[in-house]
């Protein structure tokens, strides 16, 4: 551990392996260029808009709602479309998005775990189930629709159900990497130790595989949103995916861009969600000593 | 000899041959293999790559088969072609690239193998895991996950981990091989006092010449592949031994006999392009 | 200690078992049978769902009519056309993706300050569906081809970008330190070390973004496009030829894997130094 024995209190001793405490990181980043380029970036992005819609209309882009319109809108205690922060509108729709991503981003989870991890345990299962799914895989979600509607009762099973249909794909095929990625030293350490079948399954594959399922559940995340919008789009009549139709269809462009907004704004928060469970789950990976 | 039979140990090789057939390419890892382990000897197993002193491990550990000749552990038919034999916390295996669980932490992964079997509680199994660790030096540290340790405290981790299963034999393959030379030391004295504490079997893998002489009271030698037996030498230091053994003529008259054996093979190894494989 | 049975006898017996088990062993095999039967299976309740009063599955058109469609389908001009405008979508809108992902992924990898300023925008607006982006697409573009391809090309780009950042920026610093000390020039640098070690991850960035590519496609077909096998796949439904409709689907299928396949055999052969012994 080296010490730098210096006055000011600017420099500190770390630990090798201990967190760097917060206000240090803080400090150093305020330090760096990085955040600067980051606000460049992003202001850059809104200037452009604002030019090119805004104010000089510039070819094909003053078809495009505008950018100070669309804030002042969205914002707006009395919209213009009766969509924004403050109508009870926006919320029902969110509510009807988020709530057919929970379910069937549960769902997903639950059985694409449970079938990934069987898959990866029992070479039998895995012959029995793997060519069906490698010949329903290829068919893109979406073209699952008409059968979606044909198949599933009612307006929201076909929604849920297709939106389940991609998470689960991924998650399986995430997971049955995550239970192939166990080194093969770990079972035989198990069995040496009198690990029972159902204690292997418990202490060495689930945990073994949990960084593969989590990074294979926020690419479902991102895949939920996805089937999700097109499916409300096709055959819905609330949700996020529905109204950017609608506000496309009735001409009310600045409402279109505030749905596209949130919708950004969830999927992010989904995925963020799912990374904070996995981290906390697998605590053990955080705190691993560098380069020893 | 009553109180080495009752703790039992004794392992007995004959004949033992391992035959690798990847696409008809009859591939001989091990021939003709045989010698024996006295109760709680410590026996070291020294060859260049190729020889199959992995494959002999696993064998006895329940990795793998032999094709040919018998394995008894204690008078009794541990193994032999057609006898499928499971692994078990009576042979432990400290393995070469560690096999503690990275997921769980430091007493968990010691005393897990006493718990699954239900031959403790987890209250005991705790204090004598303390106890054992605290014996190689290692204290506090059961909290932390195996990524947070050095290589040097993992190993003797695994190996109190082994040693909380109380088996007959205690098998090593390559243990220390990618320590820095002054951790392996350390470590060989841990190892070496734990062993004087209370003598098991032991059977121990290595490439390095004074490690085996070090440790051992049976050195094998073996040919590279097919890997035969090539001598046998009996290391008679009296324990216990500390570095100090070292730089003793008898020890270094021992390190020679064992170096003049191994070298011709080694060289033939190396020319044969083997891999590092076992 | 035990009596060894005749060796000879016990040493054929072992090699005839073992030779089966080794048959149905090898993954090829047991796969093979495992796979026939449970196809086989889902077949079979495929086509006898009515008769059998399966619930949902009776109201789809049991596999012999799909095939008789299929026929009839695979003869008519519509079917081929539909093929021949998605896959010029596809590989527009694909290959758009490749040539402005791949020099921004790798310019954001080497360059930190272009990664600072670039990379917050790409967050933003990554998470929002390409779906969502349909209407602004029609509007913006002039022409509805023009709005497909844009969908296409934006499903792919995400991908590529991340796969590209991601490839260049986990080089082994050694191997940079190596070609530096060797004496290379920064172009050197690049050419042949910073660019090949990437094209792996270019390569899987490219498989995935080829299934994203047909999820676009067929997205955008059924909901802006006037021609191709997605409008076609919707065109049945909304007309309840459901056979139709699920030939169609499974040409998507095929199409699908056909181009990620495609898209591996370049890999392999762009970076022959990844397949493995």
């Amino acid at each position: 551990m080296a010490q730098l024995i210096v006055p000011t209190p600017a420099i500190v001793t770390i630990e090798p392996g201990a967190k760097v405490p917060l206000i240090l990181r803080a400090r150093r980043l305020v330090r760096s260029s990085r955040p600067y380029l980051m606000l460049l970036g992003v202001s850059g992005f809104f200037l452009a808009w604002y030019l090119l819609v805004d104010n000089l209309k510039l070819w094909r882009f003053r078809e495009l709602p505008g950018f100070i319109a669309s804030i002042r809108e969205w914002v707006n205690p009395d919209p213009l479309y009766g969509v924004s922060l403050f109508t009870a509108e926006y919320y029902s729709h969110i509510w009807a998005s988020v709530y057919r991503v929970v379910c069937a981003f549960v769902l997903a989870t639950i059985l694409g775990v449970a079938v990934g991890i069987l898959m990866g345990w029992r070479r039998i299962f895995y012959g029995l189930t793997f060519p069906i799914l490698e010949l329903l895989r290829p068919i893109p979600i979406l073209a699952w629709i008409p059968l979606a509607i044909l198949l599933l009762p009612g307006r929201e099973l076909p929604i849920i159900g297709l939106t389940f249909l991609a998470a689960f794909f991924v998650t399986i095929l995430n997971t049955l990497l995550g239970v192939k990625s166990i080194d093969q030293v770990y079972f035989r350490a198990a069995r040496s130790l009198g690990f029972s079948e159902l204690a292997i399954l418990r202490h060495v594959i689930l945990p073994g595989a949990l960084p593969y399922v989590f990074v294979g559940l926020q690419i479902a995340m991102g895949a939920c949103w996805f089937s999700l919008v097109a499916s409300e789009i096709v055959s819905g009549q609330a949700g996020l995916g529905y109204k950017v139709w609608e506000t496309y269809y009735y001409v009310q462009f600045e409402t279109m861009v505030i749905i596209m907004a949130t919708l950004g704004f969830l999927g992010y928060l989904s995925s963020a969600l799912v990374r904070f469970v996995g981290n906390r789950l697998m605590r053990w990976r955080s705190r691993i000593l560098a380069g020893v | 000899m009553a109180v080495e039979a009752a703790r039992g140990g004794a392992l007995s090789i004959r004949h033992a041959g391992k035959v690798y057939d990847p696409d008809g390419a009859n591939v001989v890892a091990i021939d003709d293999v045989s010698f024996d382990t006295r109760p709680g000897e410590f026996c070291v197993v020294v060859g260049p790559s190729g020889c199959g002193k992995t494959t002999l491990l696993n064998t006895i550990a329940g990795f793998d088969e032999l094709t040919v000749g018998e394995i008894f552990l204690d008078d009794e038919l541990l193994t032999t072609p057609g006898k499928r034999l499971m692994p078990g916390a009576d042979r432990m295996v400290v393995f070469q690239n560690g096999a503690l669980f990275p997921w769980k932490t430091v007493l968990w992964n010691v005393t897990c193998g006493p718990i699954q079997q239900g031959k403790m509680n987890r209250g005991e199994a705790q204090v004598q895991a303390r106890e054992l660790l605290s014996r190689v030096g290692l204290r506090g540290i059961e909290n932390q996950y195996p990524g947070e340790l050095s290589g040097g405290m993992k190993r003797r981790v695994e190996i109190v981990r082994a040693l909380m299963n109380d088996p007959k034999v205690l098998l090593l393959d390559e243990p220390f091989r990618a320590l820095d030379a002054l951790t392996k030391s350390v470590v060989q004295e841990y190892l070496l006092e734990l062993y004087d504490a209370s003598p098991k079997t032991v059977f121990f893998i290595t490439h390095d010449v004074e490690e085996a002489v070090f440790l051992a009271d049976k050195i094998v030698i073996m040919t590279t592949r097919p890997g035969r037996v090539l001598k046998i030498v009996d290391v008679d230091i009296d324990r216990p031994r500390d570095y100090h053994v070292l730089t003793s003529g008898h020890f270094l008259k021992l390190e020679n006999d064992v170096r003049a054996a191994i070298h011709g093979e080694a060289r033939k190894a190396f020319e044969a392009g083997e891999r590092e494989l076992a | 200690m035990t009596i060894a049975p005749s060796a000879t006898g016990v040493a054929s017996a072992q090699a005839r078992s073992r030779r089966v088990r080794r048959w149905l062993a090898s993954h090829w095999n047991l796969n093979l049978l495992l796979g026939a039967i449970s196809i086989g299976t889902l077949f079979l309740l495929w086509e006898f769902a009515r008769p059998l009063g399966i619930p949902a599955i009776s109201n789809l058109p049991p596999p012999t009519e799909v095939i008789q469609t299929s026929a009839s389908l695979l003869t008519s001009q519509l079917y081929w056309e539909g093929w021949a405008l998605s896959l010029r979508r596809i590989t527009s809108g694909f290959l758009l993706a490749q040539i402005v992902g791949i020099p921004l992924g790798l310019m954001m990898a080497m360059h930190r300050a272009s990664f600072d300023t670039i990379f917050p925008i790409v967050e933003i607006l990554r998470p929002i569906p390409p779906v969502a982006w349909i209407p602004v697409s029609i509007v913006f573009w002039p022409t509805r081809e023009l709005s497909v391809i844009f969908i296409v090309f934006l499903g792919a780009f995400w991908i590529v970008l991340l796969n590209t950042i991601g490839g260049a920026s986990n080089i082994d610093p050694n191997y940079k330190r190596a070609a530096l000390s060797l004496g290379s020039t920064p172009g050197d640098l690049f050419w042949r070390i910073i660019f090949p070690a990437t094209v792996p991850s270019i390569v899987t960035g490219m498989a995935v973004g080829m299934g994203i590519a047909w999820e676009m496609v067929v997205a955008a077909e059924m909901v802006a496009g006037r021609t191709g096998l997605g409008y076609l796949l919707w065109q049945s439904f909304e007309i309840n030829a459901i056979a139709q409709c699920i030939v169609c689907m499974i040409s998507i299928g095929i199409a699908g894997y056909l181009s990620s396949e495609i898209i591996r055999l370049f890999g392999s052969f762009v970076a022959p130094w990844q397949r493995q012994r």
